[in-house]
């Protein structure tokens, strides 16, 4: 049942496991339907013909068959429940994400997509792993939108207020539109009254341009699904714009690395015990530490690039004077790139 | 013909309206005659002037949504005109138009005529109830285009408190809409049960009244919830108790709930007396009883009672639990079942029949035709995992345009040119309502046939825009509209030419053994003579005296054949 076909007429391509159960469904409830319309509507015209009002012919008075009209009334029952019953499989399966699932959170608004990858990444393009099962956790900012790709079968609410979940595994490398299905109005004038040009454009993955009137139909974006090393790289791109200079050969400029850190220093959790303005929470503040003379547990030090560091990875080592050797250790937890852009988010906090 | 003075407001048919001998139409003049006539057939005709009305502003609202879609980019409007242009459209077409349609015109005209009875039970709140309707229309309207309602007939929050649309203002038309069929309603159970003639037994009451009675009870069970829904809301803006809006703690999905609780009804509201209509068309046309009699009546009863109990299948990706949506699901599958045994029964009529093709027969082959594809779209639909790709995309809009369209609005027209004569005492050109017909069939089928394949293919609804592989499917769709259009104007000069320049009917032109058929044509005020007592039922073409079957159509040839000579 996992064989997935191409487009077909009626049905756009499959790229999602859950995929051929549905189309399977879909078809049968087709030529069943097909089969009844063809009867009813043959059998109508042919009785209307054949029974025409014409010279010599009277209508027979109308019996009774109660046969046939138990027949018809209770026949239809068993071929219900079977659809009743398959239909709800199909949803039981599309609503239990298995455990192993990547999360990715997705934020709607009026008219955008955002998606949050796990390392904190974002993009406006929802971009998997093919063969790993995905697991979409929503939330709306605004009114109500819903969350849709034709080609996996998928389609969510995605309301204010509340975390629902859709969940697919892909199964080839391709790409299909991310549709908004819940009508979440639109804008045509810009700042002032003044009309916005709308032209759609001809590129099938940017049909919408920014900047111009926009609305629920615009809401567009794109399915990426990716081989696992794309994805990977895909995730790096998104995840450290430090990555970018490294790779050239270059340094990191201070103010990237800084912004980064401060990135990492909420992703990471730090600031549930350290503020930036120098008010003391669980931890110091980290406001114009860097440079300063620190008083701990093993004497006097001065606060620099391999002191931070320390810290992070080994907090006993030293114990500022005046809080509790409380903090946990990252080793492992944080690459060497990551700690040197939190340090340079500590260093951008001198003044 | 007594020439009475202003009826005074409140007075009674048989004293202060005229001669209850006279033909309606002429047993009193002016514009006071109607507007407080208390005649229910006045009153149905004032309301199908109105709903007609409803109709066409609806439609010319349907034909520039549909132009705007005819190119990608911009057609003729920008994005938010659109979106206030298919609000108006679904508004119109379902609060002003469809919801009164047939049992406000031609239920309000025939119901008491079909079971022998003078008027409705109380023909005072009839009349109150077309000036509800009235004040209904004007709310609705001025709420829509006051406040540039973008929301969609169905105006969820939180989009609809969002953009300072008054969602208030707009639930109260309805509100007042709806209080207008309640009355209607109330008077239509009230009439069936205590004032049917001699010898009308409810074995005996046309399918048509059933339809009526069913209806009737739905409309006053739905119509309350819509005034929770409103004090709910109010409580809500008013007062600031957190019921559907997030920021104060609400839930939007509940304001769905609310909505599909009264509008899931409603839709059977809308079809039920499509299906009542069409029983008569049936009956009269293959001259014989509907066969399954008792079953057809029973299943308008049996939709009425699920229609209250599957409003969930329009939130199955919203957020409810599984379990709900389970339920669901299994109770929509049970409306197949009165739906299907109406249409067997109907075609099993058409066998061993005599068959007369005229003009309202065709309609209500239509009927069996189209309203066939809208109920097997709706399996796709009620199926928990085909639903889920096809929610919100064109298929529903096809689906429900092919039970709302293809379904009641055939069968209004149906009945409209088969009773237009007894209304009238005008008879249409029958070649025109024909070339009516065949425009309005196929070109409903060219709108709404690629709106399945490209909503199966994906597109989403009410987009101002569409991608590239969907715009032929819009074109042909577009096309359609034009089609149509030509059918249902042929079809609306073919009734206006009717009334100022029709041939005068005869008694019985369609050669009917309805009650509605036995009296004058059109009827007199009082509708009978003197109280008819029935002895036989309604399509009981079998026991039917020749009298009562013959056309007229012998003389009224006779007649022209003398003067011409
Ligand atoms: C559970 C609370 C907690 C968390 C989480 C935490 N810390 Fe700490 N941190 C402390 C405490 C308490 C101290 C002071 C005691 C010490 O030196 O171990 C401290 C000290 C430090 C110092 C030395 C400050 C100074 O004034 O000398 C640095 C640098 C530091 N933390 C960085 C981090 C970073 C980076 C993170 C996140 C990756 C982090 N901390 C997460 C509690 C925490
Ligand atoms: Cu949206
Ligand atoms: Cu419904």
């Amino acid at each position: 049942m996992n064989e997935n076909a191409p487009a077909t007429f009626q049905l756009p391509e499959q790229m999602s496991t859950l995929a051929p159960q549905v189309d399977w469904i879909y078809y049968f409830i087709f030529w069943l339907s097909v089969v009844m319309f063809v009867g009813i509507v043959s059998a109508m015209v042919f009785f209307a013909w054949k029974y025409r009002e014409r010279p010599g012919h009277k209508a027979e008075p109308t019996g009774h068959n109660m046969t046939l009209e138990i027949g018809w009334t209770i026949a239809p029952v068993f071929v219900l429940v079977f659809m009743f019953h398959k239909g709800f499989e199909g949803y039981l399966n599309l609503s239990v994400a298995p455990a192993n699932s990547m999360i990715v959170k997705v934020n709607a608004k009026q008219w955008a997509w955002e998606f949050v990858y796990p390392n904190g990444g974002s993009s406006d393009e929802l971009h998997v792993p093919v063969h790993q099962p995905i697991k979409l956790v929503m939330d709306s900012a605004d009114v109500i939108h819903s969350f849709y790709v034709p080609a996996l079968r998928v389609k969510r609410d995605v309301v204010p207020g509340m975390f629902s979940m859709v969940w697919f595994e892909a199964t080839h490398v391709g790409h299909d539109d991310i549709f908004c299905a819940e009508y979440c109005g639109g804008r045509s004038t810009g700042p002032g009254g003044t009309e916005l040009p709308y032209a759609p454009s001809d590129d099938p993955l940017h049909p919408y341009i920014a900047g111009q009137a926009t609305g629920h139909w615009s809401m567009h974006s794109m399915l990426y699904v990716e081989s696992k090393e794309d994805f990977d790289k895909f995730l790096k791109s998104i995840g450290d714009p430090c990555d970018a200079y490294v790779n050239a050969g270059k340094d990191c400029p201070l103010k990237v690395a800084a912004d980064q850190g401060a990135k990492l220093a909420q992703s990471k959790g730090c600031v549930a015990c350290h503020t930036t303005t120098g008010a003391r929470l669980v931890g110091p503040s980290w406001k114009g530490i860097f440079g300063k003379q620190e008083s701990t547990d093993k004497g006097g030090v001065s606060v620099d690039e391999a002191y931070i560091k320390e810290s992070i990875l080994d907090p006993n080592a030293k114990i500022v004077t005046g809080y509790q050797g409380v903090m946990p250790t990252f080793r492992g937890q944080i690459s060497d790139a990551e700690l040197d852009e939190i340090t340079a988010y500590i260093k951008s906090l001198k003044d | 013909m007594a020439a009475v003075d202003m009826p005074v407001a409140g007075g009674h048919a048989e004293d202060s309206h005229g001669d209850p001998h006279a033909p309606y139409l002429k047993a009193k003049s002016g514009i006071g005659s109607w507007l407080f006539t208390l005649d229910h057939k006045r009153i149905g005709l004032m309301y199908l002037a109105f709903v007609a009305l409803a109709f066409l502003v609806g439609g010319v609202f349907a034909l520039l949504v549909r132009l705007e879609l005819f190119t990608r980019g911009r057609t003729i409007m920008d994005g938010e005109t659109y979106n206030r242009f298919f609000t108006l459209h679904g508004a119109a077409m379902v609060f002003l138009f469809i919801i009164p349609s047939v049992p406000a015109s031609l239920g309000n005209f025939f119901l008491p005529i079909m079971i022998g009875a003078k008027d409705v039970a109380f023909p005072r709140l009839n009349l109150l109830s077309f000036y509800v309707y009235l004040l209904g229309v004007a709310v609705l309207l001025f709420a829509i285009v006051s406040g540039a309602v973008d929301t969609g007939w169905t105006f969820y929050t939180p989009y609809s408190m969002q953009t300072g649309a008054s969602v208030i203002a707009m639930t109260m038309g309805v509100f007042i809409l709806g209080f207008s069929s309640i009355l209607t309603g109330l008077n239509f159970l009230v009439t069936v049960h205590t004032m049917r003639a001699p010898g009308v037994t409810w074995t005996r009451l046309p399918l048509f009244v059933w339809g009526m009675y069913a209806t009737a009870l739905m409309q006053i069970l739905a119509t309350p919830v819509l005034a929770i829904t409103l004090l709910l809301l109010s409580a809500e803006r008013f007062f600031g108790v957190g019921i559907f809006d997030p920021k104060l703690g609400g839930d939007p999905v509940l304001f769905q709930h609310f909505f599909w609780f009264y509008s899931h009804p409603a839709v059977y509201i809308m079809i039920v007396p499509g299906m009542a209509v069409n029983s008569e068309l049936i009956a009269t046309f293959t001259r014989r009883s509907i066969f399954g009699y008792f079953a057809v009546a029973m299943s308008s009863l049996g939709l009425a009672l699920l229609g209250f109990l599957v409003w969930g299948h329009h939130l199955f990706v919203a957020g409810m639990s599984e379990f709900a949506t389970m339920m669901f699901s299994a109770l929509t599958f049970l409306v197949a079942i009165p739906s299907g045994v109406k249409i067997f029964n109907w075609t099993a009529t058409i066998y061993k029949g005599s068959v007369v093709l005229a003009s309202p027969m065709l309609y209500a082959m239509a009927f069996i035709f189209l309203f066939t594809i809208g109920g097997l779209t709706g399996l796709f639909l009620g199926t928990l995992s085909t639903d889920v790709h096809l929610t919100d995309t064109y298929f529903v809009v096809a689906h429900f345009h092919y039970v709302m369209m293809g379904g009641t609005v055939i069968a209004f027209l149906g009945g409209l040119l088969y009773w237009w004569p007894k209304m009238t005492g005008k008879m249409h050109d029958e070649k025109k309502a024909k070339v009516g017909f065949w425009f309005t069939f196929i070109g409903f089928n060219v709108v709404f046939m690629p709106q399945f394949i490209m909503g199966s293919r994906g597109m989403p609804r009410r987009y101002y825009d569409y991608l590239p592989q969907f715009e032929i499917f819009h074109k042909v769709s577009t096309v359609g509209t034009w089609i149509l259009a030509i059918g249902l104007f042929t079809t609306a000069y073919t009734l206006l030419e009717a009334l100022f320049r029709g041939q005068t009917a005869p008694r019985n032109p369609w050669g009917s053994a309805g009650f509605e058929w036995m009296t004058d044509t059109p009827p007199c005020l009082a509708n009978f003579h003197e109280t008819p007592v029935i002895t036989r039922g309604p399509y009981d073409y079998h026991l039917a005296t020749p009298e009562e079957l013959d056309t007229g159509w012998d003389k009224v040839k006779a007649q022209a054949q003398a003067k011409k000579d």
